[in-house]
């Protein structure tokens, strides 16, 4: 009797510690967190405002709100034409027989190295190499007669955010990689055997047997990257701190500077909200249309 | 033994009386006291001052406990307003003057220590304008610890190389600098505006010079009438004059680039002809390339048919501010008193090299001379413009900063970031009621 009370007793006393946790630092901030956009405070109010929905129809009439959200938007797209579509490529080349097996594992660590590095460090790196004159980037443009094509990377409004963009799929893809490398292995090798005694070259291997094969690594890496380019904030602050002139301002920097320089953090809180709709519609939307691609 | 804790004995009665006569609570009559004390200097240098100076206080006070905190100048702004919010306010913290004090005094979170600092104690410690920023309303909310201010810093060998004599003191004269030193192929200012702040020292500069002062200071508190908030013709023309460094070719190439670190480091290294630098960077220069080329200063040249007061210098103290939910406030005054005595204002420059505020603690000893004739110039000014992002309200600093760096890159205008500011102006006045 006991031992039965016990086994069922055990998983939730295993599980308690966690959830409890995440009570305390997830769903209770969540759910804090829409009551605090429906105030206008703060974090010197005395007393908290009722302002209904005003801070979001305030974010309907932001231009900043608005040139965020592009922000965001451009970070998820370019990131999953890199992060997921470039990467998935990298990890079938890798993987085939195209490259020798020293040379891949060589290229696998290069490429896996710049995500282990902490965000900040790289940051004030590419901060360095994105200088005008003297960073790497323009000096090697200049010495392979490209001069033309040089920038102020960060100081220009039109180049600032893409080139945050750019040091992130730089940072990112090679880790995306090898989790794809991992994905690729659980693929039975007698599935491609079976291709190839059928006729079946590179390219119809890479579409028929490996692209099916790892899609629920891609619909998870799709969703990790999404989400990573909804919630961006680290290495914008890091790099231009949303500037100049806010062209590099995403979502995430642009809550950060409301609530804690201009003190609004009944607005800022309503811009959380925001981020945590998206997230939760392209997760859903995602989830939903990869389990009917799973029925069909 | 004995002899040693009778003269404990009598130096804390002492320091209990001296303490009484300066009108607070002497910390020695009453239990065992702990404060908080928030600031934000943890670099290892300066964090060494703050050490010895409330290792040295615990000492002369063993009932007293200060718990220090230090974080950086960015982060700590986020960490002061998160103790707001969570009303675990700190004893003693740090608070930029302005705008950023006093919208902790309208919230009701600074104490008035005006009887405090009534005390003869306390009197002719500070210069006037150094503890003026400091008052709103005629009450005295805070303790300068060190006083700042904004110089125009030149390399001598490459003014001598660009064939500049003397200093400019009017604008045209400097205009005629940068163009000397432009004509030699010499960088003519290093400016790193990535981080914006920077751009808001030039601009707060020129506002001062070319608004009247009681009209700037009217929209910068948001006392001027809806009608006429940021109206006057002289921030456009000042953002336009701050335009033109860069379209003259006076600045580097874009400093939307660089921060204001990397600037240094390139003006530092003789790269360039001037810079526009705090006196509290003064120390750095030291074993430099600029040091070895010979380095002096002056104030921002004056703007013949300026509106607005030729001779106010832009800088600020920095100092503390008591919380009023502080449960010992005499002895957080007594700690403040210990801070800025004469012995720890000298003990502060000599450390940290930064220009302590108070009067007669910076000398030969413990700075270079150019840092004395600087104190010097601020101790004799009639007034200090403070740090434009932290004079006004901080979305409107926002729209100050952004736009500084609009004009920078081009993708705004003189008009145009003035049009923002008046708007985000006239919303937080609206919002103010």
């Amino acid at each position: 009797m006991r031992r039965r009370i016990t086994a069922r007793v055990a998983p939730y006393a295993a599980l308690a510690p966690v959830l409890c946790l995440l009570f305390v630092f997830l769903y209770l901030p969540l759910v804090a967190d829409f009551d605090y956009s429906l105030h206008d405070w703060s974090s010197l109010s005395p007393t908290w405002r009722a302002a209904g929905l005003a801070n979001f129809r305030g974010l309907l009439r932001d231009t900043l709100f608005w040139q965020s959200l592009r922000g965001n938007v451009l970070y998820a797209v370019v990131s999953l034409l890199f992060q997921v579509c470039f990467a998935l490529v990298l990890a079938a080349v890798l993987e085939s027989r195209m490259i020798g097996r020293r040379t891949s594992t060589c290229l696998r660590v290069a490429y896996f190295i710049p995500s282990i590095l902490p965000i900040t460090v790289i940051g004030l790196l590419w901060q360095v190499m994105y200088q005008p004159d003297v960073g790497l980037i323009d000096q090697a443009m200049n010495a392979l007669g490209l001069g033309n094509f040089a920038h102020a990377w960060l100081g220009e409004p039109q180049t600032a955010l893409p080139a945050i963009i750019a040091v992130s799929q730089w940072q990112w893809t090679g880790y995306l990689t090898v989790l794809f490398i991992v994905a690729i292995r659980a693929i039975p090798r007698e599935i491609y055997e079976a291709a190839e005694i059928d006729g079946a070259g590179a390219w119809h291997r890479f579409r028929h047997v490996t692209v099916p094969g790892v899609r629920e690594t891609t619909v998870l890496m799709a969703l990790i990257t999404i989400f990573g380019a909804m919630k961006v904030f680290d290495i914008v602050w890091v790099m231009t701190g949303g500037g100049p002139n806010n062209a590099s301002q995403v979502l995430g920097s642009y809550m950060y500077r409301t609530a804690f320089r201009d003190d609004r953090v009944g607005y800022a809180s309503a811009i959380a909200v925001v981020i945590f709709v998206l997230c939760a519609i392209i997760g859903g939307l995602q989830l939903h249309w990869s389990r009917r691609r799973e029925a069909a | 033994m004995r002899r040693r804790d009778f003269t404990k004995g009598m130096l804390a009665a002492m320091g209990a009386g001296l303490a009484v006569a300066e009108g607070y609570a002497p910390a020695r009559a009453q239990g065992k006291v702990t404060l908080s004390f928030l600031h934000k200097w943890p670099e290892p240098q300066n964090i060494v001052f703050f050490r010895n100076a409330v290792d040295a206080f615990q000492t002369a006070h063993p009932n007293v406990t200060i718990n220090m905190d230090a974080v950086a100048d960015d982060p700590y702004k986020e960490k002061i307003r998160v103790a707001m919010a969570s009303g675990e306010i700190p004893d003693i913290y740090f608070t930029w003057v302005g705008e950023y004090t006093r919208q902790f005094i309208r919230a009701g979170r600074v104490l008035d220590i005006t009887r405090y600092l009534s005390a003869p104690a306390w009197q002719g410690r500070f210069a006037p304008a150094t503890l003026d920023a400091y008052k709103t309303d005629g009450k005295i909310y805070g303790v300068p610890i060190e006083v700042d201010a904004k110089f125009m810093i030149y390399n001598k060998a490459l003014f001598a190389k660009a064939g500049i004599d003397g200093t400019p003191a009017e604008w045209p004269a400097f205009a005629a600098a940068l163009n000397k030193l432009k004509a030699a192929h010499i960088t003519p200012i290093s400016f790193g505006a990535q981080l914006a702040w920077a751009t808001v020292h030039y601009i707060g500069d020129l506002n001062a010079k070319l608004v009247p002062s009681d009209v700037r200071l009217a929209d910068y508190t948001l006392r001027a009438p809806p009608d006429k908030l940021f109206t006057d013709p002289g921030y456009v023309k000042s953002l336009a004059l701050y335009r033109d460094f860069l379209t003259n070719g006076w600045f580097n190439r874009s400093p939307d680039a660089y921060t204001h670190a990397a600037a240094r480091a390139s003006f530092f290294a003789g790269r360039a002809g001037m810079m526009y630098q705090e006196l509290v960077e003064f120390g750095q220069i030291n074993g430099t390339r600029l040091a070895r080329d010979g380095w002096d200063f002056f104030p921002m040249p004056a703007i013949p048919g300026g509106r607005g007061p030729q001779d106010l210098l832009t800088g600020a103290p920095d100092g503390f501010v008591v919380s009023p939910t502080c449960k010992y406030p005499g002895v957080a005054i007594a700690f403040l008193d210990f801070l800025t005595s004469p012995k720890q204002g000298f003990e502060f420059t000599r450390i940290t090299g930064r220009p302590s505020a108070v009067l007669g603690a910076v000398d030969a000893q413990n700075a270079a001379p150019q840092t004395l004739r600087g104190m010097d110039t601020i101790n004799k000014t009639k007034g200090l413009v403070l740090w434009l992002d932290t004079d006004v309200e901080s979305r409107i600093a926002s729209a100050f900063l952004a736009g500084g760096q609009g004009l920078m890159d081009g993708s705004d205008t003189p008009s145009g970031v003035m049009a923002k500011v008046r708007t985000t102006a006239l919303q937080v006045q609206k919002g103010r009621g």
